[in-house]
């Protein structure tokens, strides 16, 4: 398996989490913090571009370029292991790695433009960064630390029914750094049972993708939700309360859309999305609103916090 | 830089040599000026002949040998690989390698047209002959004999047949198999196809004849419950350790009337029948097993001590403890067998998460007759006939993703074939649904295929996604990528066909007898191409499925193939070139930098001394310069044979004169005989020398020929895969040794070389010759520069 690092690491900002579910950054740093993993957040960082990347909007040339930028920042605030919150973005950075370590002319023709913006010191040398050594989904790191996590627990969640999505840009698009077999990713599941909770072992679809797809969702909206819906159904067969993510893209289709997709097929899904890290958060006795940030989220996830008073240990 | 220590090869104070010139009925002497190159050569006798290779000629050299009293002989005509053994032969009662020859025909009279340069060149070639000789030392063919015996790991089909074959020829068979009976897979496997018929036969009957054979066969001997333990080579043979385990039944005694296994109160998973029933802890695989007795599963064992009590023939002790035994054999086929595919690496294909997903080998059980439903198709979850099987194939195989086998299995088209063909003749109402990747069904088989077609069976091109269950139902979903539409089959048993893999036993002997393996894991052959069944190691060969994916026919041939490998090293008293490298005991530290540097694995450890298989030894030298403490010699090319063959074709330059030496491998050689053959040009400058590879050469033997005058130096080889790297580095190693002499590296060149490209060296030589010239001019400029300054 790829080494992972506890140190010397940037957590990268994702548009979506700081826009959609901030509590997901907030659990991300929660758990950080008392797992005692140095990091920073760069306030110098940029986007990745992966949505307007996906919508087309972005080429891979200047996805390329603002990517040798933020492996710049990195480089220079000395914290060169990026870890995302985005799968996407984890994705998108190892893909723009690999490009600028292999592909000559393209570095030169970025540094060129680096060097026209005034940016001489961020210019990118090639490897500079590796992907695999270098770039990680912050799942990862708290992957590495789990047998911490089950030494920290004090809610006890055993309770609820929990089932993983792993998102496809993290599993699928590099599939040779994915831990575990890229055909079913056990990282979720391990930090889950970490927590003491068991997951749905395997149900239908599980690993079919969210149904997001980027420009699908406005461009294909009936496909689109119609994948999301055969999974939810597969969820709802299997009493799952509360689906485990990694990736914002992901969390917005099952938690934005979740009440309208069970309008147009008449079932009442109820399941709620919760991102790992916000999941062992709470196991930790995070508080639900200020750190884990429930109130940003679609469907209400009192229901399960309820559940987990009745069987609170500590509370 | 002429300092090297030239004493420990010191040749003896006069030596008398002969230099024998032929004319090549004008095909030297038409280009090279015989009396000049006569005149300008310092020996006790120079003579020159029409026709040396005659028969006339071979009475005149070993006249003069005789009346002049010569100690070494020098033949300067054609190539050496043309007439050396000739000469060899032409120059007793002299030893043959007191000989050298200088190849003044393809690399000089053919390939320059200048008559001066060429005898020039002609001059050097005999001169560097003539200084090389005098420290050739008299060597002795290598007679090696290999022991009429040999180990077969594993008794599945291959190895039988290995072991049967080598037999019948009279060598004494060891077959050790691991489990406690022999017969592999195709023993389980119910049906067999074959090329030229459509029909299926049954593998038992097929093999069982066989089996009887091997068991009754005098010369051979079957060690079940038997793994090597550890292996060591010692002069060609093998000393194995052979660790028996207790079956705790004694094999003279056991009549296998089966009143242990209705006693034992343990029961556990058949292995034999894919887990698919169960069996006691004391049992005998199946009816047929062989040997026929019961054996006692120590790992399940409770030692309750009943079937003791129970047996009329007190065949059973409970103590009874394994043992070591050592064997000696000459040679060992390694026929360790595939597994099955681990199918829960397919967590999407439901495989033990669902009753009815099952693999081909199951499926093979469950309609084998001996099975766990005597024969019947029947579904695993609930015992009913299923009225629909959907096959999938390349479960596990061309599958790029980690856990998946890049490879295709080879077999499982077939295989599915097979059994869709089975179950359409005893199972009409049965529908089968093939989901295919690509049909391989390549030769005679395509003749199968269109018949079990005609049985009206349903093929659906493409490759499932997943497969879950709806109800009593299982869903097989995929896209059918001829109609491009996703597709869902309902359906109520799914058999996948598993790809192929080494076995544990594979995977344990290859460490334990140290063979190569391929990227797959499977045993490597020498080469793939021209040297199958051979491993990295002289004397261990591979057949069947250890070796890779492959069906019974295959592993059949293999395994004759591999028998005959053996007998051949048996019976041809083999008779091995003595060029060879050889350790001086006296000097070796025993560092072992030498064997991790041998890739042909010649080079090994024996009773605390380093020693050189005959048979795998090349000669290319590579363990000379891994050794700090100079303990290694190449037989035929040591340090002092280089050094003067170097000295010798720089003698005499002249100012202003340049000179290549380009050593080249044997292909290299015959890649220059070619350029001659073909009359093709390339510059007087270059010298070219053989050596056994650029391996042999070090720094020491560059430098020195740039301080003695060589203005480039070419390296050419044929880029073998197995020495290939390490070439690299000592071409790296070189550069930057010239570097640290400040010796422009435009004046070293590696080239790889191939038999027919000849075309291509000879550019290359001429390109280089120029470059050189570049290089040269620069230095000038430099120096003259320098020396302007000092004015």
């Amino acid at each position: 398996m790829k080494k992972i690092p506890d140190k010397e690491i940037l957590l990268f900002k994702s548009c979506l989490v700081n826009v959609e579910y901030p509590g997901v950054e907030s659990s991300t740093k929660y758990l950080f913090d008392k797992l005692g993993i140095e990091y920073i957040v760069s306030e110098r960082q940029s986007c990745c571009t992966g949505l307007g990347h996906y919508a087309d909007l972005f080429d891979q040339f200047s996805t390329t370029a603002l990517a040798a930028r933020n492996f710049g920042i990195a480089k220079e605030e000395g914290h060169k292991n990026i870890a995302t919150l985005c799968a996407t973005c984890y994705a998108i950075l190892k893909k723009s790695c690999n490009i600028l370590n292999d592909k000559d002319d393209i570095r030169e023709q970025i540094n060129k433009i680096l060097d026209g913006s005034g940016c001489h010191e961020l210019n990118y040398d090639a490897d500079d960064m590796d992907s695999r050594e270098n770039i990680f989904h912050s799942v990862e790191i708290l992957y590495n630390k789990a047998d911490e996590i089950k030494d920290l627990v004090k809610v006890d969640l055993s309770g609820l029914r929990v089932a993983s999505h792993h998102a496809c840009h993290y599993c699928k698009v590099h599939h040779k750094d994915t831990i575990g077999n890229a055909r079913d990713p056990m990282v979720i599941e391990t930090l889950a049972k970490a927590c003491g909770v068991e997951t749905v072992d395997w149900y239908d679809r599980k690993t079919t993708t969210c149904g997001n797809g980027f420009r699908q969702r406005y461009m294909n909206k009936d496909l689109s939700f119609s994948v999301t819906a055969e999974k939810l159904n597969s969820l709802k067969e299997n009493d799952v309360d509360i689906l485990l993510h990694m990736c914002p893209n992901c969390q917005m289709q099952f938690d934005r859309n979740q009440e309208s997709i069970g309008k147009s097929v008449g079932t009442e899904f109820g399941i709620v999305c919760l991102n790992i890290s916000q999941f062992v958060a709470l196991a930790l006795g995070a508080d639900p609103y200020k750190v884990v940030g429930v109130q940003t989220h679609t469907v209400p996830v009192d229901k399960v916090l309820g559940k987990i008073k009745q069987t609170n240990l500590c509370q | 830089m002429n300092n090297y220590n030239f004493s420990r090869y010191a040749p003896k104070s006069s030596i008398d040599i002969g230099v024998f010139l032929c004319r090549c009925g004008g095909n030297i002497s038409d280009t090279v000026d015989i009396e000049k190159l006569a005149s300008s050569i310092d020996a006790k006798v120079v003579k020159d002949f029409e026709n040396l290779c005659s028969m006339k000629c071979q009475k005149n050299i070993r006249d003069i040998i005789l009346e002049e009293e010569l100690d070494r002989v020098v033949i300067a005509a054609c190539s050496p690989i043309t007439h050396e053994k000739t000469f060899r032969n032409h120059i007793a009662p002299l030893n043959p390698y007191l000989l050298e020859m200088a190849n003044i025909r393809e690399h000089c009279s053919w390939v320059h047209s200048d008559k001066n340069k060429a005898t020039e060149k002609a001059i050097s070639l005999t001169n560097a002959a003539v200084e090389r000789v005098q420290y050739a030392r008299p060597l002795d063919a290598i007679v090696r004999k290999t022991k009429k015996s040999a180990a077969v790991i594993g008794g599945g089909i291959s190895g039988i047949t290995a072991a049967l074959s080598l037999a019948n020829q009279g060598v004494k068979v060891h077959i050790i198999e691991n489990k406690p009976t022999v017969g592999g897979n195709m023993i389980k496997i119910g049906k067999v196809f074959s090329p030229e018929k459509l029909a299926e036969e049954c593998s038992l009957c097929l093999f069982n004849p066989l089996i009887n054979e091997a068991v009754q066969h005098k010369n051979i001997d079957i060690m079940t419950n038997s793994e090597i333990k550890s292996s060591e080579r010692k002069a060609g043979n093998f000393n194995l350790l052979i660790e028996r385990k207790p079956g705790h039944v004694n094999e003279d005694k056991c009549t296998a009337c089966g009143n242990c296994a209705d006693i034992c109160p343990v029961e556990v998973p058949n292995e034999w029948n894919e887990n698919l029933m169960t069996r006691k802890a004391i049992y005998k695989p199946f009816p047929q097993s062989v040997p026929d007795i019961y054996t006692i599963d120590d790992n399940n064992c409770i030692k309750c001590g009943k079937c003791e009590k129970v047996c009329k023939m007190n065949a059973i002790d409970i103590n009874m403890e394994g043992e070591i035994v050592p064997l000696n054999v000459g040679s060992i086929i390694i026929a360790t067998g595939h597994k099955g595919f681990d199918l829960k690496k397919r967590p999407e294909y439901g495989y033990g998460r669902y009753d009815d997903v099952i693999t081909q080998m199951e499926l093979a059980r469950i309609m084998g007759v001996n099975g766990p439903t005597d024969g019947k198709l029947l579904r695993p979850s609930n015992g009913k006939i299923p009225r629909r099987v959907v096959m999938v194939q390349c479960a596990g195989s061309r599958d790029e993703k980690p856990e998946g086998k890049r490879y295709c299995s080879k077999v499982c088209c077939m295989v599915s074939l097979k059994h869709a063909s089975f179950i359409k003749h005893y199972y009409p109402d049965t529908e089968i649904v093939i989901c295919y990747t690509d049909m391989r069904t390549p030769g005679m088989y395509e003749n199968y295929f269109r018949h079990v077609q005609s049985k009206g069976i349903k093929l659906v091109r493409g490759r499932p996604g997943d497969i879950t269950k709806k109800g009593e139902n299982i869903v097989v979903r995929l896209e059918d990528t001829l109609r491009r539409e996703p597709m869902e089959i309902e359906t109520d048993m799914v058999v996948l066909s598993e790809a192929m893999e080494p076995s544990e036993g594979t995977l344990k002997v290859a460490e334990t007898l140290n063979v190569g393996l391929t990227e797959d894991l499977f045993v490597k052959e020498k080469h793939s191409k021209i040297k199958p069944v051979a491993t990295d190691i002289e004397g261990i060969y591979v057949c069947g499925t250890a070796q890779g994916p492959k069906d019974i026919t295959e592993s059949v041939s293999q395994a004759n193939a591999a028998a005959s490998k053996v007998s051949e090293m048996i019976n041809g008293g083999l008779e091995i070139e003595p060029t060879i490298a050889v350790v001086d005991g006296r000097q070796c530290e025993m560092c072992g930098e030498c064997v991790a540097a041998c890739k042909y694995k010649a080079v090994y450890i024996h009773n605390e001394r380093i020693s050189v298989d005959p048979v795998a030894c090349n000669g290319c030298g590579i363990c000379v310069s891994k050794c700090e403490n100079n303990a290694i010699d190449v037989m035929g090319q040591t340090d002092a044979q280089i050094f003067a063959m170097i000295e010798g074709m720089l003698k005499d330059k002249k100012e202003g004169e340049r000179r290549i030496l380009a050593f080249v491998d044997y292909i290299g050689y015959v890649a220059a005989d070619n350029i001659g053959i073909n009359r093709i040009s390339y510059p007087e400058s270059v010298r070219i020398i053989r050596v056994p590879s650029i391996n042999r050469l070090m720094p020491k033997h560059i430098l020195f020929a740039f301080e003695n005058g060589a203005d480039g130096i070419f390296l050419g080889e044929y880029p073998d895969e197995v020495m290939y790297s390490s070439i690299q580095e000592k071409v790296n190693e070189f550069r930057s040794a010239l570097i640290k002499n400040s010796i422009d590296t435009d004046r070293l060149m590696y080239y790889k070389v191939y038999a027919p490209y000849f075309r291509g060296l000879a550019n290359k030589l001429a390109e280089f010759d120029k470059q050189v010239g570049k290089a040269l001019d620069k230095l000038e400029a430099v120096l003259y520069k320098a020396s302007y300054k000092d004015l």
